[in-house]
């Protein structure tokens, strides 16, 4: 669109008169139309300008301190876990897999001796049993 | 379509991972967006703080899975903003209150001055006055800075016609608040003129 006077002041009260909030494709244009005639740019963009002022006497919102904690603490019930949090319960998970992983083998192996050691004892009373027996055969106690 | 540059791409990614710092930064970077966004629409402070909550709190679900490129996240936290202060506006016409509505406004005369406070609030209400949409073209342009075609976007219409609710919600605030600027009319027939060098 061409950028002349009319332009400016259809611009300037649309979007004000900080040519920062203009169309990027029409700001180049403007600004060298201004450079040309500051003075009566400054009088095309003056009812503009008022009302950015008035606009800008509206207060900002402040966050306060109790809406910020409330919506940090809400990260962490969204599932956002800190990395360092998330890594020191992933070691915790794994440190305490291992111990029952151990703890299983240790149980095994326990278990295997014992059954062994029992294995043994009934031998032991089986070979006494037929050493007093007459007329059998070792192979058939023994196997 | 071209990947769109988003300079909150890198935090989004961060705040997905679950970053402490990365969350603090959104929390300083974005919520005094949303509560201005919000405050501004609904022109009620503890709807407002729902609102930027509940707009965060959204956020922080949809960090994890955004997918950048796409949109700008700013962009997106405002439609989740604006869907917020509607769907409030909308319940406020459901259910009739017994608050009158705004008075015309009477506030004191330009020849006793106005300290910034009374100044912002009677800014505030002429705002609140406008239609919504003139109000929400405002506030995305002037207040949030958005672009004339992110706005539009998140308006879904086009930039004429947010061009025309610009300059009619600006106009409607001009009168509203004449009295506030002394010599208005002399500047007003000043303005009028046609400049030297059209």
């Amino acid at each position: 669109m061409t950028m002349n006077a009319d332009r400016l002041k259809i611009l300037a009260e649309t979007y004000g008169a900080d040519r920062r909030r203009w169309p990027v494709a029409e700001r180049a244009a403007a600004d060298t139309l201004v450079a040309r005639d500051p003075a009566t740019a400054e009088r095309l963009m003056f009812d503009a300008r008022q009302t950015d002022a008035a606009l800008d006497a509206s207060p900002r919102p402040a966050v306060s301190a109790a809406l910020r904690d409330r919506v940090i603490a809400s990260a962490m019930a969204a599932g956002l876990s800190p990395r360092k949090a998330r890594v020191v319960w992933d070691r915790l998970v794994l440190w305490f897999g291992a111990g029952w992983a151990a703890a299983a083998c240790a149980g095994v192996i326990a278990g295997a001796n014992l059954t062994q050691h029992l294995t043994a004892d009934d031998r032991a009373d089986a070979v006494l049993y037929q050493a007093g027996l007459a007329g059998v055969d070792d192979t058939e106690v023994l196997g | 379509m071209a990947s769109i540059a988003d300079p909150d791409e890198d935090l989004v990614r961060r705040v997905g991972q679950g970053d402490p710092a990365a969350i603090q930064t959104m929390v300083a970077r974005k919520l005094p967006r949303m509560l201005a966004l919000a405050q501004r629409m609904l022109g009620d402070a503890v709807e407002a703080e729902d609102v930027a909550q509940e707009a965060m709190l959204r956020a922080w679900k949809q960090a994890p899975r955004w997918r950048p490129g796409k949109a700008k996240f700013d962009t997106w936290l405002h439609r989740v903003g604006l869907n917020l202060c509607y769907d409030r506006l909308r319940r406020r016409r459901e259910i009739p209150t017994e608050t009158p509505p705004d008075r015309p406004d009477d506030g004191p005369a330009p020849d006793r001055g106005l300290l910034a406070a009374e100044l912002g609030q009677r800014v505030d209400a002429a705002l609140r006055r406008l239609p919504d949409r003139q109000r929400e073209a405002i506030v995305l342009c002037h207040y949030q800075e958005l672009t004339n075609i992110e706005a539009a976007s998140l308006m879904s219409v086009s930039v004429e016609a947010l061009e025309s609710l610009l300059s009619r919600g600006r106009r409607a605030l001009r009168q509203s608040l004449a009295d506030m600027a002394p010599g208005a009319d002399v500047d007003s027939r000043e303005t009028g003129r046609k400049a030297e060098w059209i």
